[in-house]
């Protein structure tokens, strides 16, 4: 079983280094790409400023939470839309009948087609959310918790884009569902919760998770505790054996629209 | 003038097939609408405070109609198929055809537009009146100024983005440079108005896009005046030329390129 993983995981990390040479052919283009997405993340810490120049805490953040809070959205973001990015659009995969050529394929079928295609500006988030970390401050443990919430968050994210991009499999086409999800999760997590009162909160830090992958993190590279990053560990891997599995269940609704397509 | 009201149309009926995709998309609008909500109603303290001149439930309106004029347009997906017509070498089936390529993107999506804008304008007036119990006291002739006032804003946006897309008959793909434009807009034109800029910043932008396109028709909307309504039309109009030029010798320009690559 672990050589069967070691095996998964070579083949998406070739997949991902290919896809990065692919675009990298035209270089102009790429750091373009890279480097205008990360000044236009750049540009919300105008909005951050105006609102801090009228109130010294919002929503129980400082400056400097708030930093750390677009820090990690950012990277779990650019983490997440640059190794997963047709998780996106699943939806078209399966309603379209596009899965075929990835259920020939000796290796996960889910895995497989996710990572078929990376997004160049999403490098740009990543980047940006690092840049980020250095000016709010940062030290040799944050680094390793920012790092390692990136990564879970990015999982979370990826899981419920899958989970709603699933749908299709019953459904027809979710696309619409699967982006307002999607958007919904990006919107709240650069807006600290305690703006939002009654049950709108406790919909961020419960069903909606919102609180996994920016909340928490931020509260814990603030003041660490662990209870609360064992919680995110555990949901975590739950969610992502609840992807597969709902996933592997939709697949066996597929039906292949006989699409002819190349893959380089 | 007639083709091109045909083309716009055209859009609006193609349009009305997929309500439920617009209906689907104003979940974020409510989103957007619920968020900043909740901010401005953590920022006041207190109701009645005014904070750069404004209220909250001014800058509650404030944000409802930038939102409207801005979120409506979908400028992002606009930006993409002008670029994708110069990379992919569709705008070359369009040079024979009698009417202006401008024209032709300009009008079919202004199409699409215009069912957003009534969609958003009755989902945002709703949210604004049932959340904050008021509604800005506009007389008729007020309403209908504010009302050229928001169309001359979608037209010069919508204008702007045709320059930007068209900017990749120079550069590859141009769609970098409509993220920077638009956040720019976003968080210097739809979030605050101009007033909560220092001074020299405020200045300037009142000679930006961002005073024609977000911060006119929203002010004259919180905050009626004949003066300020005279002065935001006529730069309006001056912006809405000087985009239109700009669209046309960029694409003049980009033309005669495609002809020498052959297209």
């Amino acid at each position: 079983m672990l050589q069967g993983v070691k095996n998964q995981l070579n083949v998406t990390i070739k997949t991902i280094k290919y896809g990065l040479m692919r675009e990298m052919i035209n270089k102009t283009s790429f750091i373009m790409n890279v480097i205008f997405m990360i000044l236009n993340n750049a540009s919300f810490i105008i909005q951050w400023i105006v609102i801090y120049s009228l109130k010294e805490d919002v929503g129980g953040y400082t400056f400097n939470q708030i930093l750390l809070l677009w820090a990690i959205a950012a990277s779990t973001y650019g983490f997440s839309h640059f190794i997963f990015k047709k998780a996106y659009s699943l939806s078209d995969l399966i309603t379209n009948g596009k899965l075929d050529s990835f259920l020939v394929q000796p290796k996960n079928v889910l895995l497989a087609c996710i990572t078929t295609d990376i997004e160049v500006s999403a490098l740009g988030d990543l980047l940006y959310g690092y840049i980020v970390l250095i000016i709010s401050g940062i030290t040799v443990s944050k680094f390793i918790l920012f790092t390692f919430f990136s990564i879970t968050g990015a999982i979370i994210i990826t899981d419920i884009a899958v989970l709603l991009g699933s749908l299709s499999f019953w459904i027809g086409r979710s696309d619409m569902i699967a982006d307002t999800g999607n958007n919904l999760m990006i919107n709240f997590s650069t807006y600290p919760d305690g703006i939002f009162k009654g049950a709108a909160r406790i919909l961020l830090l419960t069903v909606i998770p919102v609180g996994l992958t920016a909340y928490f993190p931020v509260w814990i590279m603030t003041k660490f505790n662990f209870k609360l990053t064992f919680v995110i560990i555990v949901i975590t891997v739950i969610l992502t054996l609840v992807t597969f599995v709902i996933f592997y269940r939709g697949l066996r609704r597929y039906s292949s629209s006989n699409l002819m397509i190349s893959k380089i | 003038m007639r083709k091109y009201i045909y083309i716009y149309k055209s859009e609006l009926m193609s349009t009305f097939q997929y309500v439920i995709n617009i209906l689907f998309r104003l979940i974020n609008f409510i989103l957007f609408i619920f968020i900043f909500m909740n901010l401005w109603n953590y920022i006041y303290d207190n109701p009645n405070e005014l904070i750069n001149g404004y209220s909250k439930t001014q800058m509650i309106w404030y944000v409802i109609i930038t939102e409207i004029i801005w979120g409506a347009i979908e400028g992002r997906k606009y930006c993409r198929k002008i670029v994708d017509d110069v990379r992919g070498g569709n705008i070359a089936y369009m040079i024979n055809k009698p009417y202006s390529y401008i024209g032709y993107a300009v009008s079919g999506h202004l199409g699409e537009t215009t069912i957003r804008i009534i969609i958003s304008m009755v989902v945002g007036f709703t949210m604004g009146i049932i959340f904050l119990k008021s509604f800005p006291a506009l007389t008729a002739p007020a309403v209908i100024i504010v009302f050229i006032s928001g169309i001359l804003a979608v037209l010069i946006n919508l204008l702007l983005i045709t320059f930007i897309g068209l900017i990749s008959f120079i550069i590859e793909d141009s769609n970098p440079i409509f993220w920077l434009y638009s956040k720019m807009i976003l968080v210097l034109g739809v979030l605050f108005p101009i007033e909560y800029f220092p001074g020299i910043l405020a200045k300037i932008m009142r000679y930006s896009p961002i005073y024609v396109t977000c911060y006119g028709p929203a002010k004259l909307f919180v905050d009626f005046s004949y003066m300020s309504s005279a002065e935001i039309l006529l730069s309006q109009i001056i912006y809405l030329g000087i985009a239109w030029g700009m669209c046309y010798l960029i694409y003049k320009k980009g033309v005669k390129k495609l002809n020498v690559t052959g297209g």
